[in-house]
């Protein structure tokens, strides 16, 4: 059922539009990028988020130690990777 | 030790003991697409059972085996996942299956120079047909994203014989008619 609404959805033409041109725009910049840089950003962008999702489990549990947030950010990660599994 | 010391690592040690290798995953689909995220560095090897058995030696203490040995359920080669100690990072090597597509892969890699270390890459051509197989939704973003990026520069007729025999063709024309004229 839901599956079937995702497929069925299109946004409306000046959303799209900002979307096409959004995507034309990271499409050029790749093009511009050295493969190699380009390449090591994946694990570099992943530090990067980690550093929101901990300033995230801080703000949600300001009374946890540091070892608190940590055990939670591995609660976060183990069910990313389940989410992604289970796709 | 940070995800780029990590992956360089890995290569280093790998080239050390001439053992042939491709960098496979998000690190491959971001050396021919758009740059996304990834947690792993993918590395796919060609060596014995014996030399498989003995990675954790090759890798070094900056790298704890988290799983042992387990099977990638697309082509059935065996997998070892290993924690970058200090880090959420985590590398996983597959051991190269007998699988025809994994075997022609291989010998068409390419090859990326680090300075201090060489790194071995797919095709953008592998890379497209590798994540088709996987045909999870950002292995499809990916191809739009490498198919776009590379625009004009892939052979269709290699991708198409591969997907044909994969079962993915249809996939691929779906992916295929999405990709923007920019």
């Amino acid at each position: 059922m839901a599956n079937s609404q995702e497929q069925t959805y299109t946004p409306p033409p000046e959303t799209q539009k900002l979307i096409d041109e959004l995507y034309r725009e990271e499409v050029l910049q790749a093009r511009a990028m050295d493969p190699v840089e380009k390449m090591m950003l994946g694990g570099r962008l992943f530090e990067a988020a980690l550093t929101f999702v901990k300033a995230g489990i801080k703000h949600q549990n300001p009374g946890a130690s540091e070892q608190e947030c940590e055990r939670l950010l591995t609660e976060r990660l183990r069910l990313q990777q389940l989410l992604e599994n289970s796709r | 030790m940070n995800p780029d010391e990590a992956t360089i690592g890995v290569s280093e040690a790998l080239n050390e003991r001439r053992i042939p290798f491709i960098l496979a995953g998000g690190y491959s689909s971001n050396f021919y697409g758009i740059p996304r995220t990834t947690h792993d560095a993918d590395f796919v090897v060609r060596v014995s059972a014996a030399e498989f058995q003995d990675l954790p030696t090759a890798l070094g203490r900056d790298f704890e085996r988290i799983e042992q040995l387990s099977f990638e359920t697309n082509t059935g080669t065996l997998r070892q996942e290993f924690q970058v100690r200090g880090t959420r990072f985590k590398v996983e090597v597959f051991k190269l299956s007998g699988d025809p597509h994994d075997q022609a892969s291989f010998g068409w890699r390419v090859e990326a120079d680090f300075g201090r270390t060489k790194i071995f890459l797919p095709t953008a051509e592998d890379v497209v047909i590798w994540k088709l197989r996987w045909g999870r939704p950002e292995d499809k973003e990916d191809v739009r994203n490498v198919l776009t990026v590379q625009r004009g520069k892939v052979e269709w007729p290699y991708i198409e014989q591969w997907c044909m025999q994969h079962g993915t063709f249809g996939l691929l024309n779906q992916i295929r008619e999405t990709v923007p004229e920019i």
